[in-house]
């Protein structure tokens, strides 16, 4: 099971970001790759058990017991949640200062841009980054808070 | 200009993110989401104003957003209705904001740092679905208005309130895979999901290729939707345990602002969109006389609806007379009231006369309005009454007009509007509905009306004994009564008092509203889902 | 073909999601709403048909050559959400069955319906007992 997660977690995560960045105009997006990159914390959680992250990557102290809704790390899902929320909305909100209606996007093409050559800049990765941290922050939430139970 | 009909969308949503941004400082959510509600009803006030009551003023105004024209995009579409029932949810909501300040610091922090948030992801549902010209999105709208308020009834977190919670949650699930059915039915047999699109196409289905009949079952199941969220008989039985297990400024605000969505919904859509369907009907039961012909969708709603809303004034009247707590006369009441605001819009629906249909959409309007103002002031006290003296059972309760007068003239004031004494809202609401059924000649309306009014001076009487007359109980007595949340119950009594005796631009405004809702060809024109204007 | 299979699969599902709605365990309950509710994202999706080749259905694609038979991507958009809707209600209707079986020690309904009549009857006799 540990062997496993080592290899898949890593993959998996670099799935999920190729998702979000590709999912403009490819199939993807913030809501799957959240999704997926919820999957690889919940294989960390099944296979190392829910103090893993604080005590065995942060080197954090840990006591045990304590209300899972004060953890920090539940915290720190918690505050990603909301900062998610408030890119998604003023990534929404950015285009009425320019005289566009709510929610609008749009896109540049850079071009000779070292190693890549040609990059498109879609604003909409901006709120899918959003929606990402939304549902990663959200899953991860409720997954840590009714795990702990 | 147009940006001002997403305005109090977008108010309401910066509002619920700042306050999660800044949970951990209690005086500085506190401050913005009053500020964020305050807001919420100017944007609301200036959306009414520039679009509908301005000299000159459009009537109507669109918003496309993300820039994408209708019917591929989203539309909002502000008109008269909407702008109607806009200014009585903002009214509403404004004052449970203010009742919530002095609420939410007795709960535990977890729910406190949520209540905020929450309260305004319910305002922004609630908006949306007035706002919204695609039935689509009035589902999305739906879910998120009901998501904030799943969380709200499991607020408290004890027993009763997860059971409570859960029977909301279950029937909202099904009814939400019932209008998922038939927003898929819709889409198969005309092609669109926009509403202005929609009613275009009905009204002449064989230029589109349509055929028209399935549309009338699917009508009916979003009919069946829509009086869940209103809790109309047979809907009803998830209403006196949900709106009891809420805390009380959220349950105002669900009377007050979710309930209407429902009946919003039933108006917009039988008048604006499938009024002018071309659907002959024909059904008739075998064997009998009894039967429902007419030409379009509406032959069919008026009966049915007639039939739950008569069943919802005699049940909610008869309930509440019998319940045990202030909170629970209150519950039972509102399904009777509910049953007031439909039996109008059945009316409507069931004439053929364009000047009679807009009279009784006005009496369910004006209705409406006094229902929201009135429910929402005697929810709020009881909250208050709670807060001050930890029951709402009548059996502890007792002499509360000796020791808090102000809240006391408050609740009669609203108690009088329930059943419906001059000069107050309640008065011109039931005089207008009183009217739509005399002048509809429909006696059986008449009759379940008058019963209605009865068992509601009946339970208003007893609330009124019980809980405010006579001799302070020990409870009472001990009772400390919150300045701000009698404020908040005092404001709204004036409100109410305010819409009677000024009555008039009142009038005004729920007559163009009325207006409005009948007008599908002034709405399709604004939407201009083809494109031809353009 | 297809469209007989997916007739009979959505009308399966309801069958199947109604049948575990009307069981007396919470649980079952929960999953006969959450097949309830892929029923209906499935019948969503037959909705949208397969648009036949042409530059009309596909304008993107106009002096492009060939244009292929599409499925109709606005069901498909709007199923997307209602997954992810749908996806939220049944986590939190798992909590809150959760949450029930912590309270009540029991997921039969029956027993927490029963609970519910002998609450409300207590409530109103102590109420009446304190009465002075």
């Amino acid at each position: 099971m540990r062997t496993t997660a080592r290899v898949v977690v890593p993959i998996v995560l670099v799935v999920a970001l190729s998702l979000l960045l590709e999912g403009h105009n490819l199939p993807g997006g913030g809501f799957i790759a959240g999704v997926l990159t919820t999957t690889a914390f919940a294989l960390l959680y099944l296979a190392f058990g829910l103090d893993f992250l604080e005590r065995g990557v942060l080197g954090r102290e840990v006591e045990s017991g304590k209300a899972p809704s004060r953890d920090r790390v539940v915290v720190a899902y918690r505050r990603l949640f909301a900062a998610g929320l408030a890119i998604a909305v003023g990534s929404a909100l950015v285009p009425l200062f320019f005289g566009v209606p709510f929610l609008s996007q749009t896109y540049v093409v850079l071009e000779g841009v070292p190693i890549y050559g040609h990059v498109e800049l879609a604003s909409a990765v901006v709120f899918d980054l959003g929606v990402y941290c939304v549902v990663v922050g959200g899953l991860l939430t409720i997954l840590s808070a009714v795990g702990a139970e | 200009m147009t940006t001002v009909v997403i305005a109090p969308m977008l108010v309401v949503l910066v509002t619920a993110v700042l306050t999660l941004l800044f949970g951990s400082y209690p005086r500085l959510r506190t401050g913005l989401a009053l500020a964020g509600t305050a807001g919420y009803a100017l944007a609301v006030a200036l959306l009414a104003w520039t679009v509908v009551l301005a000299p000159g003023a459009p009537g109507i105004a669109t918003y496309q957003v993300g820039g994408h024209p209708a019917p591929f995009g989203i539309t909002l579409v502000a008109d008269g209705l909407s702008a109607f029932m806009l200014a009585m949810v903002a009214t509403v909501g404004l004052a449970s904001a203010i009742f919530s300040t002095r609420y939410v610091h007795n709960i535990g922090y977890d729910r406190r740092t949520f209540y905020n948030p929450l309260f305004h992801v319910l305002l922004l549902g609630v908006t949306g679905a007035f706002l919204t010209g695609d039935l689509f999105n009035l589902f999305v709208w739906f879910e998120v208005m009901l998501m904030a308020s799943y969380v709200f009834v499991a607020y408290y977190g004890g027993p009763q309130h997860t059971r409570a919670a859960f029977r909301y949650v279950a029937l909202n699930l099904v009814a939400s895979a019932v209008f998922l059915l038939a927003v898929g039915g819709l889409y198969a047999t005309t092609g669109t999901l926009n509403m202005a699109d929609l009613a275009q196409r009905l009204a002449d289905p064989a230029a589109y290729g349509i055929d028209p009949v399935p549309v009338v079952g699917l009508f009916g199941l979003l009919l069946s939707v829509f009086a869940l969220k209103a809790g109309l008989v047979p809907f009803q039985f998830w209403i006196p345990s949900a709106y009891r297990a809420a805390p009380p400024p959220i349950t105002a605000l669900l009377a007050g602002a979710t309930k209407k969505v429902g009946i919003y919904a039933i108006i917009r859509l039988s008048f604006t969109v499938f009024a002018g369907a071309d659907v002959p009907i024909s059904l008739s039961v075998p064997g009998t006389d009894l039967g429902i012909a007419g030409a379009s969708p509406l032959a069919f709603v008026g009966p049915v609806l007639f039939a739950m809303a008569a069943a919802s004034i005699v049940v909610g009247g008869v309930g509440a007379i019998g319940r045990p707590s202030i909170e629970g006369v209150f519950a039972y009441s509102s399904i009777g009231q509910v049953g007031f605001i439909a039996l109008p819009v059945a009316l409507a629906a069931a004439a053929t006369s364009e000047q009679f249909r807009r009279l009784a959409v006005l009496a369910a309007l004006v209705y409406a309005l006094n229902h929201a103002l009135a429910k929402a002031l005697l929810f709020l006290a009881a909250g208050a009454v709670r807060s001050a003296t930890g029951t709402i059972a009548f059996d502890d309760l007792g002499g509360l007009a000796e020791r808090a007068p102000a809240l006391s003239i408050a609740v009669f004031v609203g108690s009088l509007a329930l059943v419906g004494m001059p000069p107050l809202s309640g008065f011109f609401g039931k005089f207008l509905v009183f009217e739509a059924a005399i002048r509809a000649e429909a006696g059986g309306a008449l009759v379940v009306l008058l019963a209605g009014s009865l068992l509601t001076i009946a339970y208003a009487t007893r609330v009124w004994n019980r809980g405010f007359w006579g001799a302070p109980s020990t409870a009472v007595t001990d009772a400390r009564m919150d300045r701000v949340q009698v404020a908040a119950v005092v404001a709204l009594a004036a409100g109410v008092l305010a819409v009677g005796i000024g009555f008039d631009p009142v009038y005004e405004f729920a007559e163009v509203a009325a207006e409005a809702a009948l007008d599908a060809e002034g709405y399709a024109e604004a939407v201009d889902p083809g494109g031809e204007a353009a | 073909m297809t469209a007989i299979v997916l007739a009979a699969t959505v009308g399966a599902l309801f069958a199947l999601g109604t049948f575990l709605m009307l069981r007396r365990d919470l649980v079952r309950v929960v999953w006969g709403l959450a097949l309830v509710g892929q029923a209906a994202n499935l019948y969503l999706l037959t909705a949208g048909e397969i648009a036949p080749a042409t530059h009309d259905a596909v304008p993107v694609l106009a002096g492009h050559g060939e244009v292929p038979e599409t499925a109709d991507p606005l069901v498909q958009a709007l199923v997307l959400t209602a997954i992810v809707i749908g996806f939220g209600m049944t986590a939190f209707a798992l909590v809150l069955s959760y949450r029930v079986y912590e309270e009540h020690g029991t997921l039969d309904l029956a027993e927490i319906g029963g609970r519910e009549v002998s609450e409300g009857r207590e409530r109103t006799r102590s109420d009446g007992g304190d009465r002075r």
